[in-house]
């Protein structure tokens, strides 16, 4: 498996990929604090059996502007796309995503999944998500979830109830969302994201 | 598989798709400042309501038709309809309805002769219905007993007449003349309607129903509801459409506008089952429509359902602005679309109030060559603290030609808010089928059954009288997605 992390605002990151049969392509993208962007990523999957894995992940704890637009294109049947992203938005930060799965038609027995997860910190931020299905294929298996939230303030109680300090607490609190996605981009880069939280 | 579930070919069966023979009275055809001071004056309307609609009118023509829907619309020729058709009505005995017409609502299954209800079942069974056929409502019934509640249930015309305060104060109130550019088109060119008041505390009695019939070639129907919900007060309203198979498409623009005051609840439920065109996707009715209501004080309550089967071309979100705290409300939802049927609908939630709670459940159906959209906004105002929102939308894709399509939009600022959205695609699972038909069930019918089964979440919200009629729909109008 091709796997690929990039850091936008740091890396020089493409914004196509094309999966031919059979290929398969395990993508990572992190925006660390302080990077505004726009970014537009299109994948088309092409070939039967094509698969992407893509995580990212978005932290805006100041004034940022982040702007994610996914296009993920099935146009051949039997292909896979897994999609999850996880974004932390405080300060005056405003973060949008929009996500668009494609489903040619005859693209039959295609899965493809999307999720986009956020967390607002203060009163000043802003969350949107636009997690889009086109379908044209019935043989398929299709979905998408968002969630727009808080951290939950009983899991800070508890925390802090067995002697961690809030501020820590809170940042072990962001770990834990951020997981999944924050485990492929290597130690070092997952220690700087850590380390960089609010 | 391949054989069990075929492109729908075969016609399916409009039963409302017949053409009732009245005296008919007319406005010419067109559009323009004349027609809607004709229209005006022909219902003897106060000048105040003449300028809402010429001024609608002059924003209208500032505008453009919307065009970011998932859909393919005609080219819509504004001047090339009749804005103002009405069954005529013989001078000398103005109360009686004209036969022919009482006979259009017995074959639609209309109980408008109050006995007819009144010898079948008790009080709890009763439904008030206010029929609109064409531009003007032809009969309200059960007037005496909602009266004596202080309830007002009539039609819009009337309600001009006889309660013009209440009109004035809240018309276009929910919906502004230009909101949008058939909201506009609406505002200024509305025939008839119904007009509801529920005073404070009063929970009304019995089911409130329209019926709305386009019946004259070449006409279009724009009708305006608006319902107002005092303090305290409760009210189910249940709204239903059909009109004639024809070959051209005709234009079909509401507003409906909902006001629910504190600790009010209102339900509203619609059956919309407008001639959805035939198996070519000729004809058909364009139902481009603007709902919206508003939970006013503290401790509303409003609740959306709707059957969504006819129509060539369904534009319609259903909205409520949460605007008291700890207001509530809910968008139930199936959306069925067949041969070349196109359907764009979904909600808006608009959280001001704190505390406030949405929830939302979209079940969409397509077959053939149709089109599914789902389309919705979940907004979270800044005081929006502690408001919560879960939104659940699955496309069932029956055939391989059809679309089924989830266009959300979550925005929020405010870090006290919760908002949770998921979306599903699937189709009826070969195993499902095959579980059935080895239990010696059709595979038609085993359809009917899983569909059945799929929207009955929704289906369980409507009230008795349009739950068993929703259900009908659903299986006529899968009649040959099987084969």
């Amino acid at each position: 498996m091709d796997s690929r992390v990039y850091v936008i605002g740091r890396d020089s990151v493409p914004q196509y990929f094309r999966l031919e049969a059979g290929e398969a392509l395990s993508l990572t993208l992190a925006v660390p604090p302080g990077v505004s962007c726009r970014y537009c990523l299109e994948v088309d999957l092409e070939g039967p059996g094509a698969s992407l894995d893509l995580a990212g992940l978005y932290l805006c704890p100041g004034a940022e502007q982040v702007d994610l637009r996914i296009l993920v294109r099935h146009s051949v049947g039997g292909c896979t796309s897994r999609q999850l992203f996880k974004g932390i938005v405080g300060g005056t930060a405003s973060a949008s995503f929009d996500g668009l799965i494609y489903v040619a038609p005859d693209a039959q027995k295609t899965e493809a999944f999307q999720e986009n997860h956020a967390l607002l910190l203060s009163d000043t931020a802003r969350a949107e998500s636009r997690p889009q299905l086109e379908i044209y294929a019935d043989d398929v298996q299709c979905s998408h979830g968002a969630t727009t939230g808080y951290l939950n303030p009983e899991e800070l109680f508890y925390l802090r109830s067995r002697g961690i300090p809030e501020a820590e607490a809170r940042h072990l609190q962001m770990q834990a969302f951020l997981a999944p996605v924050a485990r492929r981009l290597g130690d070092a880069l997952a220690d700087e994201i850590h380390a960089s939280l609010p | 598989m391949e054989e069990i579930i075929k492109d729908l070919a075969s016609a399916q069966e409009y039963k409302e798709g017949f053409v009732t023979e009245v005296d008919q009275e007319y406005v010419p055809k067109g559009l323009n400042e004349e027609i809607i001071r004709l229209i005006s004056a022909k219902k003897g309307e106060p000048d105040w309501l003449l300028e809402f609609r010429l001024g609608a009118f002059r924003r209208w023509q500032q505008m453009t038709p919307p065009f970011w829907g998932h859909l393919r619309l005609p080219r819509i020729d504004f001047q090339d309809i009749i804005y103002w058709a009405a069954p005529k009505r013989a001078e000398d005995r103005p109360d009686e309805i004209d036969p022919a017409l009482m006979e259009t609502f017995d074959k639609l299954g209309i109980p408008l002769r109050e006995r007819e209800v009144l010898a079948g079942v008790k009080p709890k069974g009763e439904v008030a219905v206010d029929a609109v056929f064409d531009s003007v409502s032809v009969t309200t019934t059960f007037r005496k007993t909602l009266a004596e509640k202080g309830i007002i249930f009539c039609s819009f015309s009337e309600a001009v007449r006889e309660h013009p305060d209440l009109v004035r104060k809240y018309l276009a109130s929910v919906v502004p003349a230009g909101d949008n550019y058939y909201a506009a088109l609406n505002s200024a060119v509305f025939s008839d309607g119904s007009f509801c008041y529920i005073p404070k505390g009063v929970k009304c009695p019995m089911d409130l129903s329209s019926y709305f019939r386009i019946n004259a070639s070449g006409t279009g129907q724009f009708e305006r509801t608006l319902i107002i919900a005092d303090e305290g007060s409760s009210v189910s309203y249940m709204e239903g459409c059909t009109a004639p198979m024809r070959d051209e498409n005709q234009l079909h623009a509401a507003v409906v506008e909902i006001i629910v005051e504190k600790d009010a609840d209102v339900k509203y439920s619609t059956v919309q089952n407008w001639y959805p065109g035939d198996a070519q996707g000729r004809g058909g009715i364009l139902n481009l429509v603007t709902k919206r209501g508003i939970c006013k004080g503290s401790g509303a309550h409003l609740s959306w359902t709707q059957v969504e089967t006819g129509s060539a071309v369904t534009w319609k979100y259903p909205s409520t602005i949460l605007k008291g705290d700890y207001s509530s409300s809910e968008f139930y939802s199936v959306a069925m679309t067949n041969n070349y049927q196109q359907a764009d609908t979904g909600t808006k939630m608009i959280h001001l109030g704190r505390g406030t709670r949405s929830r939302v459940v979209s079940k969409g159906i397509s077959a053939g060559h149709s089109e599914n959209s789902y389309r919705g906004l979940v907004q979270m105002g800044p005081a929006a603290d502690g408001a919560r929102n879960y939104s659940q939308c699955d496309s069932l894709l029956i055939g391989s030609r059809c679309g089924a399509h989830t266009f959300p939009v979550i925005r929020s600022r405010n870090p006290r808010a919760i908002v949770e959205h998921e979306a599903t695609t699937s189709r009826i699972s070969e195993d499902q089928l095959f579980y059935c038909t080895q239990r010696g069930i059709a595979s038609e019918d085993a359809v009917a059954l899983i569909v059945g089964g799929y929207a009955r979440e929704v289906l369980s919200r409507l009230p008795m009288e349009f739950a068993v009629e929703a259900q009908k729909l659903l299986s006529v109008s899968l009649e040959g997605a099987v084969g």
